[in-house]
């Protein structure tokens, strides 16, 4: 019963203060639609509907994974090498023109797991040999590009497994199936975050590490499982963006690594560490997605959508450090 | 017809002119600037991750083996890092300059003159690809620039456009995905896309936005514009195959493969294959693997005193267009495997080294 009682309000408090954090996001996201729909009539329909989620699955499951490596106080650099090299496996172990593989659905978790070990790696550098993570992720995203350059060879393998094609491009319920994959790693990322140790303790460890310490946290346990997660997540987004794309591509993951931190950052989770939720970058990822497609539908080049992306961030940043702004001042 | 290739009546001229001067010249009269066993042939490209980079490094390869200086062969890789390629020329220059060929894509316009620069002062020898800046040329006073292989990128955007208008039946709206707008290619491909939609009145071009040569870029922004325009859509015009390629699995993703013509450009495997399978329309292929040789074949003819010293070559041997093929449905299969060195062994030689110029380039 105390139990229940515990996680009922929990979840409350959980709930009341990311509705406060993600009012901006949703706002964006609300603001963006609407003017889009004003602009382009053929913007809001069923059909444009189904692309944005399409289109937002991908970089949706790379946010989960940055949103906990930020929320510590860390940094993930490795994401586009992680996707090299993690999209190059799949590949390669699915049925494909190149090698005698043919381990079909058993690919996706393969690659979640070669992900994960990748990202365990990024975190044992940091913890174990002290590495800042930006040094050290930059480094293990390097050499996965590097070992995802040598496995393409001189000919990317082309992915010949019809279900997992099926399932990359084709909807389920009318909802593309990626979109459908995209809010599974969602729900996965909100009860790790709000429901277990892992999840509860990345909040501490970005919000005040020292005293994490000192309260006698293993810390760098905790650190390490959460780089390893982000590592799981990118394993997963590599595997989805292949299966859509059907070819294992050292450059599957070009420009993610920016879009994702772009997202969290927006989604209301401080670069310092100690707040935000997955639910944030969520909204902040469908928002960006909208500016995307949008951006298209009104015939703005890609480098016009970057301009306002960037415009965004700042104005998201601001926003969230509006009040501690004002603090400062008072206290000065 | 099986295969057209894009070529200009003045195009056939200076080949014959050149052809001329070729046999004119005393061959063998020239003196050997180097010891076989001193010559090292680099070839400088972006990566090798993508088809068409792969194939210039296996042209290279291929060349080296054939002439016997396989173990003398040297690969450069950039990754896209424009001072990268500058640097790693000049580290490898501090050893034996004098008898080093480079055959260089450069990663950018702008890095074809600090390499043609590094070359004429220390002695080594460089053949560059694609696009420099405008305003200088090897006849111009670079005696060890000793030629460059321009591809008519114009051209080859309007007979790939074209194919494209012919599959459409020459009417109904097309949507045309840019390379990187700050390129040479970029540009002028999609110059060729615009000087024929100006000449068929059927063809309107409906959008167009540039998608980096990425097809992770291409494949959300067709699925955009399939939202927006629905069947008006008849066509989809790309600057690169892997854009093409990005397009074609935005359509399958709507059951539309097939159904919707595409082209692209470079000539890549998959790209072939597409083609085979009825499912894209057209590529042009400059031929990666004669890129990745020819280059390296001008250097050791001239170090082996085979050929006079460049600078008395005339001007349309020194900087001239590349023929490139047009490749469809029709001859695809023609082009479905990987080309082996008999196909290239005739066009190496000391005599033959301009057999696919189709017209100067300045």
């Amino acid at each position: 019963m105390a139990l229940r009682q515990a996680v009922e309000s929990r979840f409350r408090a959980g709930i009341l203060s990311m509705v406060r954090r993600t009012s901006g996001p949703l706002l964006a996201l609300f603001a963006l639609t609407i003017g889009f729909a004003v602009a382009e009539s053929q913007f809001a329909t069923l059909a444009n509907l189904r692309n944005i989620l399409d289109s937002s699955a991908v970089p949706l499951v790379l946010s989960i994974g940055m949103t906990f490596v930020i929320r510590q106080g860390s940094i993930d650099l490795s994401i586009e090498g992680l996707m090299a090299a993690c999209s190059l496996v799949f590949a390669l172990v699915v049925a494909n023109d190149r090698m005698q593989f043919d381990l079909g659905w058993l690919g996706l978790p393969i690659a979640a797991a070669l992900g994960a070990v990748f990202g365990l790696a990024n975190g044992l550098i940091v913890t174990r040999l002290r590495v800042p993570s930006f040094m050290a992720t930059l480094g293990i995203g390097s050499t996965c590009l590097g070992i995802a350059m040598l496995l393409s060879g001189d000919q990317p393998p082309l992915i010949r497994d019809p279900a997992l094609r099926h399932w990359g491009l084709g909807q389920s319920f009318g909802v593309p199936n990626l979109a459908l994959a995209a809010a599974a790693c969602l729900a996965a990322g909100f009860f790790v975050e709000q429901f277990t140790r892992l999840g509860r303790y990345s909040y501490v460890v970005g919000g005040a590490e020292s005293v994490a310490r000192l309260s006698g946290l293993n810390v760098d346990l905790y650190k390490v499982g959460v780089f390893a997660f982000a590592g799981l997540m990118t394993g997963m987004a590599a595997a989805m963006e292949s299966a859509r794309l059907g070819i294992g591509h050292v450059e599957i993951g070009a420009g993610q690594m920016l879009g994702a931190i772009t997202a969290v950052v927006i989604g209301g989770t401080s670069l310092s560490g100690g707040s935000g939720s997955v639910l944030g970058s969520a909204i902040a990822v469908l928002a960006l997605a909208v500016l995307a497609d949008g951006m298209v539908f009104v015939g703005a080049t890609p480098y016009m959508e970057k301009a306002i992306q960037g415009g965004i961030v700042l104005v998201a940043a601001i926003v969230a450090g509006w009040q501690v702004h004002d603090r400062l001042r008072v206290v000065k | 017809m099986s295969e057209e290739r894009v070529e200009t009546t003045a195009a056939a001229v200076v080949l014959a002119l050149a052809l001329a001067f070729a046999s004119a010249s005393p061959a063998a009269g020239a003196q050997a600037l180097c010891e076989k066993s001193q010559i090292r042939l680099v070839n400088s490209m972006r990566e090798i991750a993508q088809p068409y980079h792969a194939n210039l490094s296996k042209g290279g390869r291929m060349f080296a083996r054939w002439a016997g200086l396989e173990g003398q062969y040297v690969l450069q890789l950039n990754q896209g890092d424009s001072d990268k390629q500058i640097a790693l020329m000049r580290s490898i220059l501090a050893t034996n300059p004098k008898c080093t060929v480079f055959n260089v894509e450069p990663n950018a316009d702008v890095v074809v003159k600090p390499m043609v620069d590094t070359a004429n002062q220390t002695g080594a020898w460089i053949v560059t690809h694609w696009a420099h800046n405008r305003g200088m040329h090897p006849f111009d006073g670079y005696d060890h620039w000793i030629a460059h292989v321009a591809v008519n990128s114009e051209e080859v955007g309007i007979a790939v456009s074209e194919q494209l208008v012919a599959a459409m039946g020459g009417k109904g709206g097309l949507v045309a995905l840019q390379g990187r707008l700050d390129t040479d290619p970029a540009q002028k491909r999609f110059a060729g896309l615009k000087s024929v939609v100006a000449r068929h009145p059927g063809i309107t071009l409906l959008a167009q936005q540039p998608a980096n040569w990425d097809r992770t870029v291409a494949f959300p922004t067709i699925q955009a514009w399939l939202a927006k325009y629905g069947d008006r859509i008849k066509g989809i015009w790309a600057a690169n195959d892997d854009m093409a390629l990005g397009a074609l699995e935005a359509l399958r993703a709507a059951g539309l493969a097939g159904r919707i013509p595409i082209v692209g450009v470079d000539g890549i495997p998959e790209a072939i294959a597409a083609i085979a399978r009825g499912e894209m329309t057209a590529t042009v292929s400059s031929d990666a693997f004669y890129q990745g040789s020819i280059g390296l074949a001008m250097g050791v003819c001239v170090l082996t005193g085979q050929v006079p010293p460049p600078q008395t070559w005339a001007k349309q041997q020194r900087e001239y267009y590349l023929r490139t093929t047009v490749i469809t449905k029709e001859n695809a299969s023609r082009y479905a495997t990987e080309p082996t060195v008999e196909g290239y062994v005739d066009e190496w030689r000391c005599d033959k080294l301009w057999s696919r110029a189709s017209g100067p380039a300045y």
